[in-house]
């Protein structure tokens, strides 16, 4: 509460306000301009000092999809990642209520042992991947994506929901089973729904880190699976960085995640466990 | 419907929880589970419940055996020290809940839930969430959904004990006359001692996973078999003197003037606590002792300490030699440093075993 008593006075009010536009203006900027530059010409985007009016272009966005074929690696994008994050939400979230409600033994051992994916740079993994991917024949398919997606992705989706479970007062459940549900019953009806602003959280991450990754999309793709990642990284060219091409590559990435985080705000609002027990 | 627990134990690792707990719970009856925290008496209550599985014994409910039964099926309800309501849901839902799960007819739902809302006074606050109710709402929200199914057994896991004083004492006779009059069996656990007087049918008195004494209340707070259980029920608690059996049924101790000739059903009881090793206690509640003059007849002449005048009652606090004990009595003008007169009427007096081990009730 002493939030509210700082911003209650009113110098303590202007210095946080003050703040917080300040924070966001040094985020916000770097988007408004790559927002900016992907409308503009290439003689306006080398101007200098830069130019602030200019006559919009579509121009970049056009050799977006013509040049770089971005629909298909839109598609890509969207199907890897989407299901991906399903796959590890599902199962990482299955995993994470075993290892928070259960008696398993050697629980701890087996949460660190999940955890220990994560401990190994990516690009260890990278040529054993790929020697597996094609003795398997996968190699270039959206499948061998998905899977090093949802794989990654999972050990952060059982530890971070291990905690939000954990954190859902077990009498809740207990009285559940006691209304008359099977545990299953009990997971489904009474803990998912309140797990969901944690899983709306969790799941915003795992697809974000999904959708920006590059290097294993870089690497285990050439022609049919590539993601927008790496066709965004076309914009950089042999003898120069098209800078419009690339801004406009950006755009197309970050408006996917913006329309998620929009859809999901409402869950991502904490408080909706308040008031369940004492207190 | 009478529930039955047969040498029932529970370890947690190595931790032994319960000692091999035995009682018969009888139809319609409200049994209560006293003890102070760590004795066993959650756990027990859970696995009633079958929240936790027994390490070894059986209970069974209404004859049936339950021991490894999932909680669904074994037809109780149940209101926990923390209410564990469905935050996300209203008072409404919270009630029709166990019903929706049963599959009930929508109207059905509607008009149980009505009904007993009304019954807990919560008519008014059916549309609200948990979160913007008090602690005593919630507990009656907690009970009304626990009530509305009309279950065969009722547990209480410390329903009060997140309540202040005042409303404790208001919903403990709510809650009494309610399942009461509804004639359910009823489990109830809690550590406040006046609770568990003011509302049991029979009461055990729980210590380090055992049932150290399982009877009626009076029955208890007349007749306490051990040290613990004196001490735990009633306040000031009894006073307890290290005595010897004596040859001819008589028990005395460090006061000449407390004694006690054993009646037949004492002689045995405490036959078995010198059998057992030999810790013999000679009890009174403080306020069966007699205020009288210092020197008179049959007194045992003692320096006041401390008075308490506490309204109702005087506290008493009395030392004779190092020996320290407790009286109550009505108002009286009696100051500390006076020597009064104490009388111990034999009948009142009690023998009382040391060590909870001794008897196994």
């Amino acid at each position: 509460m002493s939030n509210s008593r700082i911003l209650k006075s009113g110098a303590g009010a202007l210095a946080a306000y003050g703040l917080a536009i300040a924070a966001a203006l040094f985020f916000a900027f770097p988007i408004f301009w790559m927002v900016t530059s992907s409308f503009k010409s290439e003689v306006d985007i080398s101007a200098y000092p830069p130019v602030w009016s200019f006559s919009p272009t579509l121009a970049n966005y056009a050799q977006l999809f013509t040049e770089l074929n971005a629909w298909q690696a839109l598609l890509n994008s969207a199907l890897i990642v989407g299901l991906a994050t399903c796959i590890a939400m599902a199962a990482g979230t299955m995993a994470a209520y075993a290892l928070a409600r259960f008696d398993v033994k050697g629980k701890e051992f087996l949460a660190f042992e999940i955890l220990s994916i994560r401990m190994l740079p990516p690009i260890v993994s990278v040529i054993p991947m790929f020697i597996i991917a094609r003795q398997l024949g996968i190699f270039d398919t959206p499948w061998l994506l998905i899977a090093a997606y949802a794989l990654s992705g999972l050990p952060f989706v059982v530890w971070v929901m291990r905690v939000f479970i954990q954190d859902i007062p077990q009498s809740i459940e207990e009285a559940a089973m006691i209304d008359g549900c099977s545990r299953f019953e009990t997971f489904w009806r009474v803990t998912l729904p309140l797990l969901l602003p944690g899983l709306a959280a969790t799941m915003v991450i795992v697809f974000m880190f999904a959708w920006n990754e590059f290097l294993l999309a870089s690497m285990l793709t050439s022609q049919e699976a590539k993601t927008l990642p790496v066709i965004a990284a076309n914009a950089i060219k042999p003898k120069a960085i098209a800078w419009g091409l690339a801004s406009a590559a950006g755009v197309m990435m970050s408006l996917p995640v913006v329309v998620l985080v929009l859809l999901m705000q409402r869950y991502l609002v904490r408080g909706l466990t308040l008031g369940a027990v004492k207190g | 419907m009478a529930i039955n627990i047969d040498t029932v134990y529970k370890q947690f690792g190595a931790l032994k929880v319960v000692n091999g707990v035995s009682v018969d719970i009888k139809d319609g009856e409200f049994f209560v589970m006293l003890g102070p925290s760590g004795c066993g008496k959650t756990t027990t209550l859970r696995m009633v419940a079958g929240l936790e599985l027994p390490t070894a014994g059986r209970i069974s409910i209404d004859g049936a055996d339950m021991t490894y039964a999932e909680p669904r099926h074994r037809d109780i309800a149940m209101a926990f020290q923390d209410y564990g309501l469905y935050p996300n849901m209203t008072v409404f839902k919270n009630i029709e809940f166990p019903l929706k799960i049963r599959k009930l007819d929508v109207r059905e739902r509607a008009r149980k839930v009505e009904d007993t809302a009304e019954k807990l006074g919560l008519g008014e606050l059916l549309q609200r969430k948990p979160s913007q109710l008090s602690g005593g709402q919630r507990q009656r929200v907690s009970l009304a959904r626990a009530l509305v199914r009309n279950p065969k057994v009722f547990l209480m896991d410390e329903p009060l004990s997140n309540l202040d004083a005042k409303l404790r004492a208001v919903m403990r006779t709510e809650i009494k006359k309610l399942v009461t009059n509804l004639g359910i069996t009823t489990i109830y656990v809690t550590h406040d001692q006046i609770e568990a007087m003011a509302m049991a049918d029979r009461i055990a008195v729980m210590s380090r996973g055992n049932m150290v004494q399982v009877a009626s209340p009076l029955e208890i707070y007349d007749r306490p078999k051990t040290r613990f259980v004196a001490e735990f029920i009633g306040s000031p608690p009894m006073n307890l003197f290290p005595a010897q059996l004596k040859a001819g049924g008589t028990v005395t101790c460090i006061l000449p003037n407390f004694a006690h000739s054993l009646c037949d059903d004492e002689r045995a009881f405490a036959a078995q606590i010198v059998d057992g090793n030999g810790g013999l206690l000679l009890g009174i509640r403080p306020e069966h002792l007699i205020v009288a003059k210092a020197g008179a007849q049959g007194a045992t002449d003692a320096l006041v300490e401390l008075v308490e005048p506490l309204g109702q009652t005087t506290n008493i606090y009395v030392s004779v030699g190092d020996v320290r004990f407790v009286i109550v009595t009505d108002r009286t003008t009696v100051k500390a440093g006076d020597t009064i007169g104490v009388v111990a009427p034999s009948e009142l007096l009690r023998v009382v075993a040391n060590d909870d081990a001794v008897v196994r009730h």
